[in-house]
């Protein structure tokens, strides 16, 4: 272990993350600016924000797959970003992340996919592996269609086969990439029910990024508000519906127009149309 | 002036993106050990690559065999030398053809394919899958892919020489009657196993290396969504063609010592 990756600070106040003035740029645009936050250990945290607010590349940056421009990325105590590569494999093999749309390997049943990390990183006999894997595809509801391709599945199914990827190797934190897109609300409720019930039974701590307010209300126990790169709002979910900020009001409320305008900035409308007449 | 600019910005890109298909080369050999490790991934990415273009390869050598026999006996009875049709079909496989239009095939049919599947894997997350599940997908992805091409070519160049042979001997002999003791004879006497068998065998693994090396690296580096997938496809063929060819220039000059 490089020294750099060192364990910082062993207990963190109970936080499994910290993020300690972390700026990230990409190209010239500023995605975050300079952000400060926490992630207790063994609670459910939501990240909200609109689209393209940094919410992924947060879950990038704790990951290692994006560096940071500056600041801390503390993860079990460790600076992701001082990591090398070894180090970096050793720590994600502790973590979970399940895509927006599964990120199942196509070319492997669900079994074969659930079975992945196992065969990749462990020598266990085949008959143990077989248990885990339907232990694991069980606690999702899916046993049954442990034969079945990816492409036979339907959106929720494909993210709950990922769910049980995730957690087959019983890691310590798994982040969520919107997990509740483009399902109906049977699914969408099926997943809710299993990011609260991996936290509940199993202690896993979990970063659920969303913009999603009703579900990842529902199953955070704290949530933080981005936008503009840093956050505009925090606190549990009862706290931030009764926010009086502007911007709070508008995300949570889902309203049209406020401080992220309805508009995208333009020329003046009347000198726009006129322009185009040779007026 | 602009166009000065713009030309210039072309190169530089050009000369950015020769770097990193070179810093991406030396990644996979780095995880070329995985030819030992995990050969099952090596020998299914050959059944992958190789057996599936295996008949495109087969029915073409056919047929370059036959038109081969066909013009070779059509120039060679002229002077009297219509024995000598079985030594020239061989030289031209051996040579040329086996190793070039195998590498062009090979860059339509499954240099394509690679692209596609790597850039499809990209724009699904299943790369970045791997990578959060700590799995390099260089090691576990490219390198297999890779090391199939570069053993799949000489043998797939080596048996569209031999149907091509095939080809020649069924038009030559069955239907233009040229003797068959004097195609097999004359080939074997003028076909020469270092010049011309082995340096057939150079040029066509390093189209394996060249043509799947493009491939692989236009799918990791494509635009993770549909055009970029289409866009990095096209690439391959067009890139791959133009590099077997020009490439087949220089080894010929090479190792025929004339330039």
């Amino acid at each position: 272990m490089s020294q750099n990756a060192a364990p910082t600070n062993k207990n963190n106040n109970g936080n499994l993350v910290e993020i300690r003035g972390v700026s990230f740029s990409y190209n010239t645009r500023t995605i975050l600016d300079n952000l400060t936050l926490s992630i207790p250990r063994g609670k459910v945290t939501a990240i909200m924000g609109g689209s393209g607010c940094g919410k992924t590349s947060l879950l990038n940056l704790i990951g290692g797959r994006l560096r940071p421009s500056q600041g801390q990325v503390l993860v079990d105590g460790l600076n992701v970003p001082d990591m090398n590569i070894s180090e970096l494999y050793q720590l994600r093999k502790r973590m979970g992340m399940l895509f927006q749309h599964g990120a199942l390997l196509t070319d492997l049943s669900v079994f074969e996919n659930v079975a992945f990390p196992i065969r990749e990183h462990t020598r266990l006999p085949e008959v143990v592996l077989r248990n885990v894997v339907l232990m694991k595809l069980q606690t999702v509801g899916l046993r049954g269609a442990r034969d079945l391709m990816p492409w036979e599945l339907s959106g929720g199914m494909a993210r709950r086969v990922a769910l049980a990827r995730a957690i087959v190797l019983e890691p310590m934190m798994i982040m969520y990439d919107e997990p509740f897109t483009g399902l109906d609300p049977i699914s969408m409720g099926v997943i809710a029910k299993l990011i609260r019930e991996l936290n509940q039974v199993l202690g896993i701590t979990s970063i659920v990024v969303s913009h999603d307010v009703a579900e990842a209300s529902l199953i955070s126990d704290y949530a933080y508000l981005l936008g503009d790169g840093r956050i505009l709002g925090q606190g549990t979910p009862t706290e931030l519906r009764q926010s009086k900020s502007e911007y709070v009001r508008q995300f949570m409320d889902g309203l049209p127009d406020g401080p992220v305008p309805y508009t995208y900035p333009a020329k003046d409308y009347l000198e726009d149309l006129f322009e185009g007449t040779g007026g | 002036m602009k166009y000065l600019q713009t030309l210039g910005a072309a190169a530089l890109g050009t000369i950015e993106r020769l770097g990193r298909a070179a810093l991406f080369l030396y990644e996979i050999l780095g995880n070329s050990r995985v030819l030992f490790r995990r050969f099952n991934l090596v020998i299914q990415q050959v059944y992958a690559v190789g057996v599936f273009t295996l008949p495109i390869v087969l029915v073409s050598g056919l047929f370059v065999g036959m038109v081969l026999g066909l013009q070779g006996y059509n120039t060679l009875v002229k002077f009297g030398a219509a024995q000598s049709l079985g030594l020239l079909v061989a030289l031209s496989l051996l040579r040329e053809l086996g190793p070039v239009v195998t590498a062009l095939l090979f860059a339509g049919r499954a240099g394509s394919a690679l692209t596609a599947e790597i850039g499809l894997m990209k724009a699904t997350e299943q790369l970045a899958g791997m990578e959060m599940m700590a799995v390099n997908p260089v090691m576990r992805v490219i390198a297999p892919r890779f090391l199939a091409g570069v053993i799949s070519m000489p043998l797939l160049a080596a048996m569209f020489s031999a149907i091509g042979i095939m080809g020649g001997h069924l038009v030559g002999v069955g239907l233009l009657g040229v003797d068959s003791g004097a195609f097999w004879s004359q080939m074997q006497n003028g076909v020469d196993f270092r010049d011309d068998v082995m340096n057939g065998v150079i040029k066509s693994m390093v189209f394996g290396v060249v043509v799947t090396w493009i491939a692989v690296y236009e799918g990791y580096d494509a635009a993770p969504n549909a055009e970029g997938v289409s866009r990095a496809t096209n690439h391959t063929v067009v890139y791959s063609s133009l590099a077997v060819l020009g490439l087949d220039f220089i080894m010929t000059a090479l190792m025929l010592g004339e330039v």
